[in-house]
């Protein structure tokens, strides 16, 4: 895989996982102060502008390569979501998810590889 | 849970449809992306040239199936227990490349699925706990 592929990649899913997040707050802004107001607009319109692009790329990746080959690396989505948790919730990694994320690694650099 | 709607309403069948929307739209966005496949132009990186394949459009619409029952689902199913049993998706989706898209998956290969599979299974349940307080 070349480097650009990987990129490409990562790219995809960082944008997909911002995008879930993005959506949630302005959801649970919305359930307090309702819709009509800058904030949610502007956040719905940058959650819905990222997963489109997130969109386009994996359709990119998909004229290049098998999606039995670019479908385990969603599973990244998973690392980075544990990753925001620790950061962003300050919360400690239990045995279990780290048990899960590295077997997750392990798993895409075998698929990489193949 | 309880009062739960029936028939085409019951949110345990919201689940499988919006497992079977995903699983289906990942398969036909392959086929549309290979159907345009432009891999020497550097323009096709962006995938816009996708858009000109109806089965692209095909996926599109069964995204957003996937997406409205999701949202049904989470009305009515915690994230921790919904989450998890989607992620079925991730043990169709190589069986669907392998039987529908005849893609040659080699033993490395499967063997890295498996692990990635077995990795979110384990993780599944706290990632969705997690989700729901991020």
């Amino acid at each position: 895989m070349t480097f650009l592929a990987f990129l490409f990649i990562l790219i995809s899913l960082v944008t997909f996982v911002a995008a879930q997040l993005i959506l949630k707050r302005a959801m649970e802004f919305s359930a307090t102060n309702g819709m009509r107001n800058s904030y949610f607009t502007s956040r719905v319109a940058i959650g819905v502008f990222l997963m489109t692009v997130s969109f386009f790329l994996t359709l990119g990746l998909l004229q290049r390569f098998d999606l039995s080959y670019l479908y385990p690396f969603q599973g990244l989505s998973v690392i980075f979501i544990t990753i925001l948790a620790a950061v962003v919730l300050k919360e400690k990694l239990s045995a279990r998810l780290t048990i899960g994320s590295l077997l997750i690694t392990a798993g895409i650099v075998l698929v990489s590889m193949s | 849970m309880q009062n739960r709607p029936s028939g085409f309403g019951n949110p345990w069948l919201q689940l499988g449809v919006s497992v079977v929307c995903v699983f289906a739209s990942e398969l036909l966005l392959k086929r549309g992306a290979s159907e345009v496949a432009a891999p020497d132009d550097a323009f096709s990186w962006t995938g816009i040239n996708g858009l000109a394949s109806p089965l692209v459009w095909w996926a599109i619409v069964l995204i957003i199936a996937s997406f409205i029952s999701w949202l049904y689902v989470l009305r009515c199913i915690p994230l921790s227990l919904a989450y998890p049993l989607s992620r079925v998706v991730d043990i169709l989706v190589p069986l669907g490349c392998w039987i529908f898209l005849g893609e040659l998956i080699s033993t490395l290969r499967w063997c890295g699925i498996a692990l990635v599979v077995f990795g979110l299974a384990l993780v599944a349940k706290p990632i969705a706990k997690m989700e729901e307080r991020l």
